[in-house]
Parts: structure tokens; C-alpha cells; sequence
């Protein structure tokens, strides 16, 4: 029964992104040319922009997706009455909010396809299984953070939980070193990347290509979704619908 | 008759203020139940307890036997709510067909709800694009598609024309005459005295009167007199069973409460008094009186 009402939410919500697909152009536009952008202006530097970069602009870009619409779908759903329509149609909490996250997914995917594309295009021939393994860790390490997503889309409107998602994302991807390395940023700026979620996401994305410890940061987006899906299943019981 | 929706002693507060205060209400399988009041009476808070949204405290509030804050039973139930927007995306056909998998109804159903509330060959027409009383009517066939216990309908008549509210209508009866219970609320206090078996007047988070609509018209005992007399009103305030008296257009409109002696009295005083009416108080009116509001709003 929930799985048949599942597969309803999900190709509700995909409908949703092909057929309105302005949303999709931004949230995966917007990323893919800021990868494009840093990777013109400081692709000879260093060791340039391979999949290392894929890690962390990748991370970026699946936040910049995974963090900002499942919210605003949610917030959106719930201004128009139709979230109330779920309800008193007996659609469990649980599908309703894993629908939306679910239906993030290919945002997140086809956003880190543009930036691998950019990648091999300024950097030259990738390693494959590096970029499949990157990939698949950002995808499922961006889960909790939809769960946030999902908390604020509980409790603002639509233009509240895009400035909510995005004052949330904006700072915290570069104060975890997304954007520039954390050398560039001042010594007490960079010691609190440790403290955010998206540093150890894209850390963990990062000792896919050059190894290192992972549980450390496992522990922590573990740790993460706990306390996601705590206040987002919070957040949705107390909304008003 | 079993009971298809029981409350009883259901309380509901809003922070300080009381919404609920102690409301009892059953709908029988088969019987259509209007629920009236003023604006801000509590009807929507009661009817957002019954489909489950909002939870009180009770002694009991049952669906066909079942909690409403369950899927399980809010799945039997056909809401129309006020205020639903649909999605941009969504087609008349996805939207009905998911009310349909949400309560483990085959496609079919779907067809045949859409079919019923006649929005066949719209099924590809996205629903935000469609007229309000088109969202209406789409709103109804998602509660019909599971053949629900309770329809469960929040002005559901509001933006439709003529025709379709007589389709709407003719769709209740049917439902009714299968064995489904209706709880409605409509500002609409004719078409509800039409249609419904019993009415239920709410005012202030109380049950303020029950009964059939006659029931409820007898409950105001004036009789109201319009006449064209030349007897001085003066003259007819001091007759016994007078309550008021008034000029308006040329004509003495009274409430008495006998009115056969009053209209007698008036003809022996006036053999040619004319343009004589003599009518019972309206629904609205007894509405009016027993929330002691000049405006009446479901």
C-alpha cells in the first residue's frame, strides 16, 4: 500500500520538475557555471580542477540542490492547501517528506553530471570509478541535509524558505572550504569548517580520490541525520496545514 | 442506524481561546447533516477534528468506528476542503488517479469519480488551469473515489453555477441513498434546509440548536404578517400576541405570535386591508436569532 502511494508521490514530484523547469535550470545552472567559472580563472594552479575539485564543487552543488528544494516544495505544497489534502487523504508522513527527497535526486545527479562534464573538459581524462564513487558519496551523504530542508519547509512560507535554505547553505559551504580552500580563509574562520556538516561531506567525497580516514566523517553525517530527521518529522507534525 | 461520525464532549483550544467547548455530533449511515453558524462558531475546527488534521481533547470522536487521526480510517472518508490549491504540474487525470492509489482504489475508480462529477475529457487539462467551480468539482471526485462512509464537505458549493451545483447535489442524494452519512457546512441555508435531514446550528464552540429544519423553523413561534391597512400602528402594537411592529414600502409588516387572531382583529378593524401575507420564519432568520447575529455564515 505505502509503496504503491510512494511511487505516486515520487512521479507527482518528478512530474512537478519536468514540467516546470525553471527550477531545475537554476538550481543546477548556477552551480555547474560556478565550477565553470573557478576552473577558468585557477584551472592551472595546483593540480587544476579533477575529480579532488569534483569533491568539493560537487558537494557544493548537490547542497545547492539537495538543501534548498525539497523545502521550498514543501513550503510551497503547504501554502496551497495541498499538503492538507495529503493528510486528510491519509498519506503517510513518512512518503510525503521521503517523496520530496527522493525527487531531489536527479537534480543532484544531473548538477554533478554538468560539473563532472566541466571537469573533463578542463582538466582532461578522469578517473571513472574515482567519479562514480565521489558521486555516489555525495548523493547519498546530501540526504540529511533535505531533512533540514524539509524542517523549514515545515514552518515558512515559499520566499521565507528560500532565504532561510540559502542563508543556511550560502555560509556554510564556504566556510567548510567548498567554494576557495580553508587556507585562504582567516586561521579562526577555518577552524570552524570541523563544526559544519558539509565539511565532513565533502571530506568524505575527498578520500574517495585521495584517500584518508571516512569514519570519522561518517560519524558525523550520521550523527546529522539523526538530528534532521528528528526535526524535520518535529517540524511537520507541529505545521500548520 | 448505525452511526457513521460520533463526538462527543469534544474540546479544542487555540493557545487562551476556546474554539470547542464540549461539542457533541453524530451522523447516521444515509443521513445528510448541515452544519451552521456564524463566522468563527467553530465549524471548521470541528470539521478539521473530524477528517483528522487537528486533534482536541474528547470523550470520543469516531469515524465508522475508527480513529480519524489514523490513515487507515481517514482513507474511508471523501473530504472537500476550503482553500485547496492544486499543483501547477498536475493533469485532472494524475490528480484523481493519486487520490485513488493514496486509498488502494483501482485506476478505474478514478475514471468513474471523474466521470460522476462531470469532468470527463478534461483528465489531460492541468488543474490549476481550470475554472474555480471546475477545482470544486475536482476536489469532490478525489473524495468519491474511494466510495467513502463519510463525505466530509467544507462549502463545497462554492463557485458553482446552477448546473453544477444540481449535479453536485444530485450526486449527494445518491451517496446518501447508499448508505454514505454527509457532514456539511454551507453558507447557503436554503439549499441546506433542502437537503439536509438535520441541521445543526454551532455558535461560540457550542451546539446551540438541533433538529429538522422544520423543527428548527418552529422553534421561533412569530409568524411574520405583511398587509396594506390603513389600521394605525399604534393601533396594532397594542393587540395581544404582537411582538413588532413596523411601516416598510407602503406595507405594515408585523410578528405575532398568533397570527390567525391578529389577521382576524385586522380585518374586522379594516375589511379593506389587502395584499395580506402571512409567512413562517425563515431558516436564516431562526439562525439569526438563536446566534443573535445580524450576518449568518456557515
Amino acid at each position: 500500500m505505502n509503496t504503491r502511494i510512494f511511487r505516486t508521490e515520487v512521479r507527482d514530484e518528478l512530474l512537478g520538475i519536468v514540467r516546470e523547469p525553471t527550477a531545475l535550470f537554476f538550481s543546477v545552472l548556477m552551480p555547474v557555471a560556478f565550477f565553470a567559472l573557478f576552473a577558468t580563472m585557477f584551472g592551472d594552479e595546483g593540480d587544476g580542477f579533477g575529480v579532488g575539485s569534483l569533491a568539493t564543487y560537487g558537494a557544493f552543488g548537490v547542497l545547492a540542490v539537495v538543501l534548498v528544494n525539497p523545502g521550498v516544495g514543501l513550503a510551497d505544497a503547504r501554502e496551497r492547501g495541498w499538503l492538507r489534502v495529503k493528510r486528510a487523504d491519509g498519506t503517510p508522513l513518512g512518503v510525503t517528506l521521503s517523496a520530496k527527497v527522493t525527487a531531489a535526486l536527479p537534480y543532484a545527479i544531473v548538477t554533478l553530471a554538468g560539473i563532472t562534464l566541466v571537469a573533463r573538459l578542463t582538466s582532461g581524462p578522469l578517473d571513472v570509478l574515482q567519479v562514480l564513487r565521489v558521486s555516489g558519496v555525495l548523493v547519498l551523504g546530501a540526504l540529511p541535509f533535505s531533512l533540514f530542508s524539509l524542517a523549514v519547509g515545515a514552518r515558512f512560507s515559499p520566499s521565507a524558505a528560500i532565504s532561510v535554505l540559502n542563508a543556511m547553505l550560502i555560509p556554510s559551504v564556504i566556510l567548510s572550504g567548498l567554494w576557495f580552500p580553508l587556507e585562504m580563509l582567516p586561521t579562526w574562520l577555518g577552524e570552524v569548517a570541523v563544526y559544519l556538516p558539509p565539511y565532513h561531506l565533502a571530506q568524505l567525497a575527498l578520500a574517495q580520490v585521495e584517500g584518508g580516514a571516512v569514519w570519522g566523517h561518517v560519524a558525523y553525517l550520521v550523527a546529522t541525520t539523526i538530528v534532521g530527521a528528528i526535526a524535520a518529522a518535529l517540524a511537520y507534525r507541529s505545521a500548520e496545514v | 442506524m448505525e452511526h457513521v461520525l460520533e463526538v462527543r464532549g469534544l474540546v479544542h483550544r487555540y493557545g487562551d481561546l476556546t474554539a470547542l467547548a464540549g461539542v457533541d455530533l453524530t451522523v447516521k449511515a444515509g443521513e445528510c447533516v448541515a452544519l451552521l453558524g456564524p463566522n468563527g462558531a467553530g465549524k471548521t475546527t470541528l470539521v478539521r477534528n473530524v477528517i483528522g488534521l487537528i486533534e482536541g481533547n474528547s470523550d470520543l470522536i469516531e469515524v465508522a468506528g475508527g480513529n480519524p487521526r489514523s490513515a487507515e480510517t481517514r482513507r474511508r472518508l471523501g473530504v472537500v476542503q476550503q482553500a485547496v490549491g492544486f499543483p501547477r504540474s498536475l493533469t485532472v487525470g494524475e490528480i484523481v488517479g493519486g487520490a485513488a492509489a493514496r486509498r488502494g482504489c483501482p485506476p478505474e475508480a478514478a475514471k468513474q469519480a471523474i466521470a460522476e462529477m462531470g469532468l470527463t475529457g478534461l483528465e489531460k487539462r492541468r488543474a490549476a488551469k481550470l475554472s474555480g467551480g471546475q477545482q470544486q468539482r475536482l476536489q469532490l471526485a478525489m473524495g468519491l473515489v474511494a466510495d467513502p462512509v463519510l463525505l466530509v464537505l467544507d462549502e463545497p458549493t462554492e463557485g458553482l453555477d446552477v448546473e453544477a451545483r444540481r449535479r453536485f447535489w444530485n450526486t449527494i442524494r445518491r451517496r446518501l441513498d447508499n448508505g454514505a452519512g454527509v457532514l456539511i457546512t454551507t453558507h447557503l441555508v436554503d439549499e441546506a434546509a433542502a437537503v439536509a435531514d438535520r441541521v445543526v446550528v454551532v455558535d461560540r464552540g457550542r451546539v446551540v440548536a438541533e433538529g429538522t429544519p422544520d423543527e428548527l423553523r418552529r422553534t421561533l413561534p412569530d409568524r411574520r404578517i405583511e398587509v396594506r391597512t390603513k389600521v394605525p400602528v399604534s393601533v396594532i402594537r397594542a393587540l395581544d400576541s404582537v411582538h413588532s411592529v413596523e411601516l416598510r414600502d407602503g406595507r405594515t409588516v408585523i410578528a405575532a405570535t398568533d397570527s390567525e387572531q391578529v389577521v382576524s382583529t385586522l380585518l374586522d378593524l379594516d375589511p379593506e386591508a389587502n395584499d395580506l401575507t402571512v409567512a413562517t420564519a425563515s431558516l436564516e432568520e431562526v439562525l439569526v436569532a438563536l446566534t443573535n447575529h445580524e450576518e449568518v455564515a456557515a
